[in-house]
C-alpha cells in the first residue's frame, strides 16, 4: 500500500486547505517545531480511516471555535495496482466516498471496505478506540506511545491470528484451550501439579492401603486361629491316648520294681563293707602277731650278740692292764730326769752369782782408787783457793779510785802540755856536764826545758840567770797543776800506790788472782760437787759395799771345772718338763682306757644277763607259743573273708546299682514329667479353648470375606481412578503439547523477522513472543555471558526501540501475508541515544525497502541522515506553497 | 416310605468380592433366604427329614448373628434336620459346630453328625449313616466306613457324605476328600445324599449330588436346585425330584461389536435377560463416540433391573468417525490428538489411551451439548 497524496481541510490547524503530494514508496519524514500541525496530519489520517463520517464525536477535528467548519481528509493510495481514492467530511458536512479505480463506494459501505482492507473495526457508537483500531492502530504509532507493544497487538490479535493463520494453513482448534482448561481441572482433582495423587485419588489409595492393612492383619489372625484349631485337635488326640494309657502310672511301676532290686543290693553293699571291715580287723591282728613273733626273733638274736660284746669288752680289759708296768716305768724315770735337770739349774745359777759379784768388786776397787784421788786433789785444791783468796784480799785496789786517779793524770797531763805550750822554753847545749843548773838542777848536754814561773839558772861559777816565765795564766796554771797534783798525790795515797802505773800493775795483779780462784773453784767443784765431806762420804760408802762384795763371794762356793750354763740348763729342765708331763698324761690316759674297759665289760656283762635271764623266763615260752598258734588261726580267717568279700562284689557288680539308681530317677521323672506334660497339656487346652471361643465369636473369616469385598471396590476404585489420572495426564500433556507445537509454527515468522531487525541494534541478541505474538523476553550477548531481560523491564528507550522492531515485523509478516502495510511514526526514538538512533535508522531505512514509513519529527537534525529530504511541515498552511 | 428334602452347599456366610459391597450383600443374604424357602419346602412337602450334605458354613469363623441367624431360617420345619460338615466347615477340634451348640443355637430337631456314627430314626423309618469331614482334606474315603455299618433291619439306609466321587466328576475337582463311585451299592444304601459339587447331579440312579440351592458362581452346571427324594421302601430304588430354588441366575454374556447393529442386538440381548440375575457383561471390538453413549445409556437402563450387571469393556476400542469428529468440532491440534490416541489403543499403552479418548470425548460431549442447549 503506497499512500500518493493527502488532503486536509477545515480540519484543526489547516483552515485552508493543505496538500501533500508525491509522497515517497519509502520514507516520508516530516518535520516542523511543536504546533506546526505535525499531529494535525497524523490525526486526519487517522480520522479518515477509523472515524464514522457520521461520528458526532470528532469535534476536536473542527478548527479552534469555527462551529460550522466541516473537517475534510482527502487520501489516495495505491493497492495491488488500484488506485484507491477517499474523501470524507464530517459535522457540518458528513459524508464519505471511497473510488477504486473508478468504482465508487459511500458511506458506511466505503468506510467497511476500508476496514477490511486494513483490517480494523468501527465502534459501535462514539469515537474510535483503540480496541477498535487492529491492525492500524499496531502500525500507527502515537506519540509517545511507541514503548506500548502489548495492547496494540492484543487489539490487533485476531487479525494478526487470522493472517498468519491463514498463511501457515492451518487452524487452531477452536475449543483446545477450553478444553485444556478443563483437563487440567479435572487432573488437579487427581493429581498434584507434581504428579502425586491427591482429593479422591489419594483418598482412595489410602483406603486401599488401609484395607489391605487390615486383610493382612485379619488373614494372620485367621491363620493364628486355624493353628490354634490344629493345635487344639492334636493336643486332643495325645490327652485321649495318653489318658486312655497312663503311661506314668507304668513308669512309676517301673521305678518301684527298680527300687526293690536297689534296696537289696544296697544290703549286700552293707555286708560287703561289714566283711571288709572284719578282713581289715584280721589283716591288723595278723600283722600284730607277725610283728611280735618277729620281736621275739630279734631279742634272741640279740642276746647272742651282746655275749659276743662281753666277749669283746673282756678282751679290751686284759689289753689294757698289760699295758700299765710299761707306763708307770716311763713316769718314773721321767720324775728322776725331771729333778736331775732342777739341780743342775741351781747350780749354774750359783756360779753365775759369784761371777757378777767378783766382777762387781772389782769395779768398787777401781772406783773406790778414783775417790781417794779426787779427795786428794780436792784438800789441795781448798788449801791453795784459801791463800788466793787471802792474797787477793791485800791486793784488792779500788777500781773508782783507780779511774780518778787515771783521770787525774790525764788532766795533768794536758795541763803540763798547755804549761809548755804556754811556758818559755830553755833550750840548751851545754858541753860541760853539771856546770850550770837550773833551779838547782843540773843541765848537760842539750835539752831543752820549759820554766814555768821563775827560774834562776846557775851557771856555775860565772853566776845566775834568773829567767821569770811571762803570760797571766801561767799561774792559773800553776795553780791547777798544784790542785791536781794534790788530788793525784791524795789518790795514790788512797791506793797505797805509788803511781799511777803501780796501781795498774796490781789491778793486774788482781785480775789474774781472779781467775786462777775461779778456775780452782770449778776444778773444785767438778771433784766434789757437794763439798769435800760429801766427797768423804762417798769414799766411806763404797769402802762398805766393797767389804760387802768380798764377803759374799767367799760365802759362794768355788767355781768347778765343766759346769753348765745357765741357758743350756734350763733348755735341759724344759725338755724334762715336758717328757714328764707325756708320761703323766699317759699314764693319765692308761687309767682312764682301764676304767672304760671296765665298766663296757660290767655293763656287757649286766645286759647279757638281764637279756639272758628273760629269755630263759618260763611264760615267755608260753608267750611265743601262744602267739604262732594265733597267727595260723588268724591267716585262715583272712581268707575266708577274701573269699566272701570277692564272692559278693562280682554280685553286686552283676546288679550294677548306679544303674538300677539311674533306673530309678528315670522312671520317676518320665512319670513326673509324662504326668506335668499332661497337666500343662490340659492347661494349655483350656487356654485354647478360650482363645478360641473368643477368636470364633469374632467371625473372623465372614469379616475377612466382608473385607474382601470392600478391598476388591478400593482396589476398582483405585485403578479406576489411577487409570483416569493417567488418562487425564497423559491428555493435558499431549493437547499441551500439540498446543505449544502448534504455536512455535505460529510464531517462526514474526521470529524470524525480529531477529533481523534486532541484528542491526544488537548483533546476536534475540527477542522472544508469547504466544500471543507479545514480545517477551530480549536475550543479548553482554560482557557477562547472556543477559536476560523481560520486555516489560527494559529502561523506556530499550522498550521504544523494541516495540518499534516489533512493529516493523509485524509489517513484515502482514506484507507476507498481501496486507497492506502502512507504517506512520508521530515523534518516534525521542529517548534514544546518539548510536541506538544510528542504528534505528538503519532498521527503519530496511523496513522502508518494503513499506512506506511516514515519520514525523520535531527535531530536524536528528532525522538528517535518514536519506530523504525532510518537508517542513510549517510551511504547508502557506498559500504560497506553490505545488510541484 | 420315608420322604427326604436333600440339599448341600449353603455357604452360609459367602461374601462376593467381585460385585459392589450393596451387590454383595444381597447376594449373601439371598443365601440364607433359600434356606428358609428349603425349610418351607419341606414343611409343605411333610418330608421325613432334610439332609444337608457339607458345607453348611462357608467358614469356620463367621459371625455368631450369622449361626444365629441360619439356625432361625430353618425354624419353618421342625422335622429332623441332618447336617453334615464339608470342607470348608470341617468338624475340627473348634469349629463353627462347637461354637454353634455353645451358643445353644442348634435346636433340638437338628442333629449335627459330627462323627461317624449311625444315626437312626427308628419312628421315621430310616437311619442316616453320616461321614461327616473332620480334617479340612482328607485324602481317605471318608464313606468307606458304611459297608460295615450296621442299622436295624427294615430301617432305610442313607449316606450322608461330603466329597468328590472317584471318577465321574473329572472335571473341576477341588476337593480331595474322595467317594467311591459305587458306595451307595457297596454300602447297602438306599440314598446317598452328596455335597460338595455346586450343580445337580445324578451320579447312579442312588447317588446324587443335590447342588447349592442358590448359585454362586459364573458355572452354568444346573445349580439353584433342591431334591426331593421318596424312597418308596428299603432297597427300592428312590424317586428323585429336582425342584428349582434358585432366585438369582448368574449369567454370563460376551459380545463382540463390529457394526452398528451388533451394538443393538447385545442391547436386545441385555434386555432379555431375567430380573435379579446377576450378569457379567464382556464387550469386544469397536465402537463409535456416539454409539459409545448409547451403550452407556443402555447400560444404565440394565444395571437398575439386575440384581448386579458387571460390565467388561477393556476389550473395546473407541473409534471415533470423522462424522464424530465433526460434530465434536474436534478440530486443530485437539483433532489431532485424538488421531494420535485412536491410534495408540491397539499399542502396549492401550488401556490408558482407551481411557484418555473416553474422557476427551466425553468432555467433548459435554461441551458440544453445552453449545447445543446455549
Amino acid at each position: 500500500m503506497r499512500l500518493l497524496r493527502l488532503k486536509v481541510e477545515q480540519l484543526r490547524r489547516f483552515r485552508q486547505p493543505v496538500e501533500i503530494r508525491d509522497l515517497d514508496a519509502g520514507i516520508n519524514l516530516f518535520t516542523g517545531p511543536n504546533e506546526s500541525g505535525k499531529s494535525t496530519l497524523v490525526r486526519a489520517i487517522r480520522a479518515a480511516f477509523f472515524e464514522r463520517y457520521k461520528s458526532s464525536s470528532v469535534e476536536d477535528l473542527q478548527p479552534w471555535g469555527d462551529s460550522a467548519a466541516a473537517p475534510t481528509v482527502e487520501l489516495e493510495f495505491e493497492w495491488q495496482g488500484k488506485r484507491w481514492k477517499l474523501v470524507k467530511s464530517f459535522l457540518k458536512r458528513k459524508r464519505c466516498d471511497v473510488s477504486v479505480d473508478g468504482v465508487a463506494f459511500s458511506g458506511e459501505e466505503a468506510e467497511d471496505k476500508l476496514a477490511d482492507l486494513l483490517g480494523f473495526e468501527f465502534p459501535g457508537r462514539g469515537a474510535s478506540r483503540p480496541e477498535h483500531w487492529g491492525i492500524p492502530g499496531l502500525l500507527w504509532i502515537e506519540q509517545g506511545a511507541g514503548h506500548e507493544i502489548h495492547k496494540p497487538v492484543e487489539h490487533a490479535g485476531s487479525h494478526l491470528k487470522s493472517v498468519l493463520g491463514s498463511s501457515l494453513g492451518e487452524v487452531t482448534s477452536s475449543a483446545g484451550d477450553a478444553l485444556i482448561a478443563r483437563i487440567t481441572k479435572e487432573r488437579a482433582r487427581l493429581l498434584t501439579a507434581t504428579g502425586r495423587p491427591t482429593g479422591d485419588f489419594a483418598t482412595a489409595l489410602e483406603a486401599h492401603e488401609r484395607l489391605e492393612r487390615e486383610h493382612a492383619d485379619l488373614q494372620g489372625r485367621i491363620r493364628q486361629y486355624r493353628q490354634q484349631v490344629d493345635r487344639l485337635g492334636q493336643l486332643r488326640d495325645e490327652q485321649a491316648r495318653d489318658d486312655g494309657e497312663r503311661i506314668w502310672e507304668a513308669y512309676r511301676q517301673q521305678a518301684r520294681a527298680a527300687e526293690v532290686r536297689l534296696v537289696e543290693v544296697l544290703a549286700w553293699q552293707r555286708e560287703q563293707e561289714r566283711d571288709q571291715q572284719a578282713l581289715q580287723v584280721c589283716q591288723a591282728s595278723v600283722r600284730t602277731s607277725l610283728d611280735l613273733l618277729g620281736r621275739f626273733e630279734a631279742q634272741r638274736k640279740d642276746l647272742h650278740k651282746r655275749a659276743a660284746d662281753r666277749d669283746v669288752a673282756a678282751q679290751a680289759l686284759a689289753a689294757q692292764e698289760a699295758r700299765r708296768p710299761a707306763v708307770e716305768r716311763a713316769l718314773a724315770d721321767a720324775r728322776a730326769a725331771f729333778e736331775a735337770a732342777r739341780v743342775a739349774v741351781r747350780l749354774a745359777r750359783e756360779q753365775q752369782q759369784r761371777k757378777d759379784l767378783a766382777r762387781e768388786l772389782e769395779q768398787a776397787d777401781a772406783e773406790l782408787a778414783g775417790l781417794d784421788q779426787a779427795l786428794a786433789r780436792a784438800r789441795e785444791l781448798h788449801e791453795a783457793l784459801l791463800r788466793q783468796r787471802g792474797l787477793r784480799q791485800t791486793l784488792h785496789i779500788d777500781a773508782k779510785a783507780l779511774a780518778r786517779l787515771r783521770k787525774a793524770e790525764d788532766e795533768l797531763a794536758r795541763l803540763a802540755i798547755r804549761q809548755e805550750a804556754v811556758a818559755t822554753r830553755l833550750q840548751f847545749d851545754l858541753r860541760e856536764p853539771g856546770a850550770v843548773t837550773l833551779a838547782g838542777e843540773p843541765l848537760h848536754g842539750q835539752g831543752e826545758r820549759l820554766l814555768l814561773e821563775p827560774a834562776e839558772i846557775v851557771l856555775g861559777q860565772l853566776g845566775s840567770l834568773r829567767i821569770l816565765p811571762g803570760g797571766d795564766d801561767i799561774a792559773d796554771l800553776v795553780r791547777k797543776r798544784q790542785g791536781l797534783d794534790d788530788d793525784r798525790a791524795s789518790l795514790l795515797s788512797v791506793l797505797g800506790v805509788a803511781s799511777l802505773a803501780a796501781a795498774d800493775i796490781r789491778h793486774e795483779q788482781c785480775r789474774e788472782l781472779d781467775g786462777t780462784i775461779r778456775r780452782d773453784e770449778s776444778v773444785l767443784e767438778s771433784l766434789a760437787p757437794e763439798g769435800l765431806e760429801a766427797l768423804a762420804g762417798r769414799r766411806q760408802l763404797k769402802q762398805a759395799r766393797r767389804e760387802e762384795l768380798a764377803r759374799l763371794i767367799a760365802a759362794l762356793p768355788e767355781p768347778q771345772q765343766g759346769g753348765l750354763s745357765v741357758s743350756r740348763a734350763e733348755v735341759q729342765l724344759d725338755g724334762a718338763g715336758e717328757s714328764l708331763k707325756a708320761a703323766e698324761a699317759a699314764e693319765a690316759g692308761f687309767r682312764s682306757a682301764l676304767l672304760l674297759a671296765t665298766q663296757a665289760l660290767e655293763s656287757a656283762r649286766s645286759e647279757w644277763s638281764r637279756l639272758d635271764g628273760e629269755l630263759q623266763g618260763a611264760d615267755r615260752r608260753q608267750h611265743e607259743k601262744l602267739a604262732a598258734e594265733q597267727l595260723l588261726e588268724l591267716r585262715a580267717n583272712e581268707n575266708r573273708l577274701e573269699q566272701a568279700l570277692r564272692e559278693r562284689q562280682k554280685q553286686i557288680d552283676l546288679a550294677n546299682p548306679g544303674v538300677l539308681r539311674q533306673d530309678v530317677e528315670r522312671f520317676t521323672r518320665s512319670a513326673d514329667a509324662a504326668e506335668k506334660a499332661a497337666e500343662q497339656r490340659r492347661l494349655e487346652l483350656e487356654r485354647l479353648k478360650a482363645s478360641l471361643e473368643a477368636l470364633g465369636a469374632e467371625g473372623l473369616e465372614e469379616r475377612s470375606a466382608e473385607l474382601d469385598v470392600e478391598l476388591a471396590r478400593a482396589v476398582r476404585r483405585k485403578d479406576e481412578l489411577g487409570r483416569r489420572a493417567g488418562a487425564l495426564d497423559l491428555l493435558l500433556v499431549r493437547l499441551t503439547d500439540h498446543r505449544l507445537q502448534l504455536t512455535r509454527q505460529l510464531q517462526a515468522p514474526l521470529q524470524r523477522h525480529l531477529n533481523r531487525y534486532l541484528q542491526l541494534l544488537f548483533p546476536e541478541a534475540s527477542l522472544s513472543v508469547d504466544e500471543a505474538l507479545v514480545p517477551e523476553i530480549l536475550v543479548r550477548q553482554g560482557l557477562d555471558g547472556e543477559e536476560r531481560g523481560r520486555f516489560a523491564e527494559l529502561s523506556f528507550g530499550a522498550r521504544e526501540q523494541m516495540g518499534l522492531i516489533s512493529r516493523l515485523a509485524y509489517a513484515d509478516l502482514l506484507r507476507e501475508a498481501g496486507r497492506p502495510t502502512l507504517i506512520i511514526l508521530d515523534d518516534a526514538l525521542v529517548h534514544s541515544d546518539v548510536e541506538r538512533l544510528g542504528n534505528m535508522k538503519r532498521v527503519l531505512f530496511d523496513a522502508a525497502q518494503r513499506h512506506q514509513i511516514l515519520l514525523f519529527s520535531c527535531h530536524p537534525d536528528s532525522w538528517r541522515d535518514l536519506g530523504v529530504a525532510p518537508r517542513d511541515v510549517a510551511g504547508l498552511g502557506m498559500p504560497a506553497a506553490p505545488s510541484p | 416310605m420315608p420322604r427326604f428334602l436333600h440339599t448341600a452347599d449353603w455357604q452360609i456366610g459367602r461374601q462376593y468380592a467381585r460385585f459392589a459391597p450393596e451387590d454383595a450383600l444381597a447376594l449373601a443374604e439371598a443365601r440364607l433366604s433359600a434356606v428358609e424357602r428349603l425349610a418351607d419346602i419341606a414343611h409343605q412337602e411333610a418330608v421325613d427329614a432334610v439332609l444337608v450334605a457339607g458345607d453348611v458354613f462357608d467358614a469356620q469363623t463367621v459371625s455368631d448373628r450369622t449361626i444365629r441367624r441360619l439356625f432361625n431360617a430353618m425354624g419353618a420345619y421342625a422335622g429332623p434336620w441332618v447336617l453334615i460338615p464339608g470342607n470348608h466347615d470341617a468338624a475340627l477340634a473348634e469349629s463353627v459346630w462347637t461354637r454353634a451348640r455353645r451358643l445353644g443355637a442348634v435346636a433340638a430337631n437338628v442333629h449335627l453328625a459330627l462323627s461317624a456314627q449311625v444315626m437312626a430314626f427308628p419312628e421315621r423309618g430310616f437311619a442316616v449313616l453320616p461321614a461327616p469331614l473332620t480334617q479340612r482334606q482328607t485324602a481317605a474315603d471318608e464313606t468307606a466306613w458304611f459297608d460295615h455299618a450296621v442299622t436295624a433291619p427294615g430301617l432305610v439306609r442313607v449316606g450322608l457324605a461330603h466329597g468328590s466321587v472317584q471318577g465321574v466328576l473329572a472335571e473341576g475337582i477341588d476337593s480331595p476328600n474322595p467317594i467311591a463311585a459305587d458306595r451307595a451299592g457297596r454300602a447297602a444304601l438306599d440314598y446317598l445324599a452328596l455335597g460338595d459339587w455346586h450343580g445337580t447331579r445324578r451320579i447312579d440312579a442312588r447317588t446324587w449330588y443335590s447342588g447349592t440351592p442358590e448359585q454362586d458362581r459364573f458355572k452354568a452346571n444346573d445349580p439353584g436346585n433342591v431334591l426331593l427324594v421318596d424312597i418308596p421302601a428299603a432297597g427300592a430304588e428312590p424317586k428323585v425330584e429336582v425342584r428349582a430354588v434358585g432366585r438369582h441366575p448368574w449369567i454370563e454374556l460376551e459380545e463382540s461389536l463390529a457394526v452398528a447393529s451388533d451394538l443393538e442386538r447385545t442391547i436386545a440381548r441385555l434386555q432379555a435377560l431375567p430380573e435379579l440375575a446377576v450378569v457379567d457383561l464382556s464387550l469386544a471390538g469397536e465402537l463409535h463416540l456416539l454409539g459409545r453413549q448409547q451403550l452407556e445409556a443402555a447400560l444404565s437402563v440394565a444395571e437398575a433391573r439386575f440384581r448386579s450387571l458387571r460390565t467388561d469393556l477393556s476389550r473395546l476400542r473407541l473409534q471415533p468417525t470423522e462424522d464424530d469428529l465433526a460434530a465434536l468440532h474436534a478440530d486443530g491440534y485437539v483433532g489431532r490428538v485424538i488421531a494420535e490416541l485412536r491410534e495408540e489403543q491397539e499399542g502396549g499403552n492401550a488401556e490408558l489411551a482407551r481411557e484418555a479418548m473416553a474422557i476427551l470425548a466425553a468432555l467433548l460431549l459435554e461441551t458440544q451439548g453445552q453449545g447445543e442447549t446455549a
